[in-house]
């Protein structure tokens, strides 16, 4: 299981995590998955984002 | 070892100062050494800084002499979030990761604080980031809550409410991405604003999720936190979230009448998302009815569920910070403390494609919440479901960041103001939420000035601090 979990932080580029990391990894990524479960399905395709491109900002 | 100096407002000081009834220099002096008795016991400080802040008095004292008064903040005592920038100190955002980080220029709440002749007295406690606390695995102790030094004082803002509530200083700055600066309101019995996402600027304070940050100003009187964000609000081109729109008078309407205005009441956020606790909602039922018994016209409107707000919000922090603190996880994950790095690594296997699903459910809900306030001023609901838990107890503290209804206004960006509201019958403050339309903060302001004179909760405070 924590195999699993190493390799799955090791594809993100996270190969520092301790097995106490990657406990918390797993309850943080678990904690998420039941937020993503509310995400709303069927949107239609032209719907745009909160924040989109400007081709000028305003940025100095 | 109370003064008379410890728990005056912004607005009382301002007033005998212009009148050179109060010394600047006499002020910081008795301010600072409240702190250095007391401090040690609540850690509202990461970093004082007495010697700047003499000196900046003894400047404001000098030209308020020579009549060079530059206005309500002039020679004021305040203390910034240590996630703010001040030019040649460190801000650490209470982590190990940015110890060391000298802020080579002020970030522009800085800026303008300084130019209103502000005394900045030192860098203030914050959850790890603005997202991981409370927490002993750090440099620096949390803050602890003045009312009761066992308790939590919210976060992340939490220095800020806590030396508020102590009588430290009379205005901080906090920031909110999920509640940070109403969460420690709520905690801690003082008033704390979110402005209306892009009213000001973020340059200069670090990120925690781009598009839900928010900087705002933390007081304990309703007038205070007016003339607070009367300073800071402007337009910045250099913030790409900022939003050019007129600053009105913020101190406008405070004193007005509720007679007439149209409040509405998210009533279903504490008693049927959420179940409150029962002494808070209490305190929130009768908030609602000294307004009606004022003239407001309550109206009890819905919203979508409390958790589409959540999901929503957390979605949308948990990639936004990953991507500021990827670097950082990958190469220093020991460096963070353990509740920081559990939150920030839940951003970590998020897909490029839950994120815009995300940020498209956010301008629908943003719809939902424009329609039901289309025909109201204000609204009136909770902030925290409950009194401060105990700051030891993990279980309580983990669903702090479920039990609350703040998100749904970072995600809107709408403006939402937290006030006191009472206590519980275990001596703890109890609190109520408005929030606005968009860029209106001074109606919210002109309902919480009547409700505050009204109630009075303001004007208790801890009754002993320990030293």
């Amino acid at each position: 299981m924590i195999e699993e979990l190493r390799d799955k932080a090791r594809a993100l580029g996270l190969d520092r995590l301790t097995d106490e990391h990657l406990a918390q990894f797993e309850r943080a990524t678990n904690g998420m998955a039941r937020h993503l479960q509310r995400l709303p399905s069927g949107m239609q395709p032209a719907q745009e984002p909160a924040h989109v491109y400007r081709a000028k900002g305003n940025a100095p | 070892m109370t003064s008379d100096l410890d728990y005056l407002g912004l607005s009382e000081a301002a007033a005998l100062i212009r009148a050179k009834k109060l010394s600047p220099v006499e002020y910081v002096t008795a301010l600072l050494a409240r702190i250095e008795r007391y401090d040690g016991k609540y850690n509202a400080f990461i970093a004082l800084t007495p010697e700047r802040a003499l000196n900046a008095a003894r400047a404001a004292e000098a030209e308020i002499t020579a009549g060079r008064w530059r206005g309500p903040l002039h020679g004021i005592p305040y203390a910034l979030k240590d996630i703010i920038d001040v030019e040649g100190l460190v801000t650490t955002a209470h982590s190990k990761i940015l110890m060391g980080n000298i802020a080579h220029r002020h970030a522009i709440v800085t800026q303008r604080l300084e130019a209103a002749g502000g005394v900045l007295l030192g860098k203030l406690s914050t959850h790890e980031f603005a997202i991981g606390g409370p927490s002993f695995d750090l440099p620096w102790p949390p803050a602890r809550n003045p009312w009761s030094r066992d308790h939590f004082c919210g976060g992340s803002s939490s220095g800020s409410g806590a030396g508020l509530a102590a009588g430290f200083f009379p205005a901080a700055l906090g920031t909110d991405t999920g509640g940070s600066i109403r969460n420690p309101a709520s905690m801690c019995g003082i008033t704390g604003m979110k402005p209306t996402y892009g009213r000001v600027s973020r340059r200069g304070v670090v990120p925690l999720a781009f598009s839900l940050d928010h900087i705002g100003p933390m007081t304990r009187t309703v007038r205070d936190n007016a003339l607070m964000l009367q300073v800071i609000a402007d337009h910045d081109p250099g913030d790409p979230g900022s939003v050019d729109e007129p600053v009105p008078g913020y101190s406008a309407m405070l004193g007005e009448a509720v007679r007439g205005l149209r409040i509405g009441v998210v009533r279903h956020f504490y008693t049927r998302d959420v179940a409150g606790d029962p002494e808070q909602v209490e305190a929130l039922d009768a908030a609602v009815k000294l307004l009606a018994e004022a003239g407001a016209e309550i109206k009890e409107i819905n919203l979508p569920p409390l958790q589409d707000f959540s999901a929503c919000g957390q979605i949308i922090l948990a990639a936004e910070a990953y991507a500021v603190h990827e670097q950082w996880l990958k190469e220093r994950p020991g460096d963070y403390g353990s509740r920081a790095r559990e939150r920030l690594l839940a951003g970590a296997a998020l897909r490029a494609v839950d994120y815009l699903r995300a940020v498209r459910w956010r301008l629908q809900l943003r719809d939902r919440v424009a329609e039901a306030f289309a025909g109201i001023d204000t609204a009136i609901t909770a902030s925290s479901m409950d009194p401060a838990c105990r700051i030891d107890d993990d279980e309580a503290l983990a669903t702090n960041y479920s039990r609350q209804a703040r998100m749904p206004f970072n995600v809107t960006g709408q403006p939402a103001l937290v006030i006191p509201a009472g206590f519980s019958k275990s001596g703890l403050p109890l609190s109520l939420q408005l929030v606005g339309h968009p860029f209106d903060e001074a109606m919210l302001y002109r309902v919480a000035q009547f409700y505050e004179d009204a109630t009075g909760w303001t004007r208790r405070h801890p009754v002993e601090l320990a030293d």
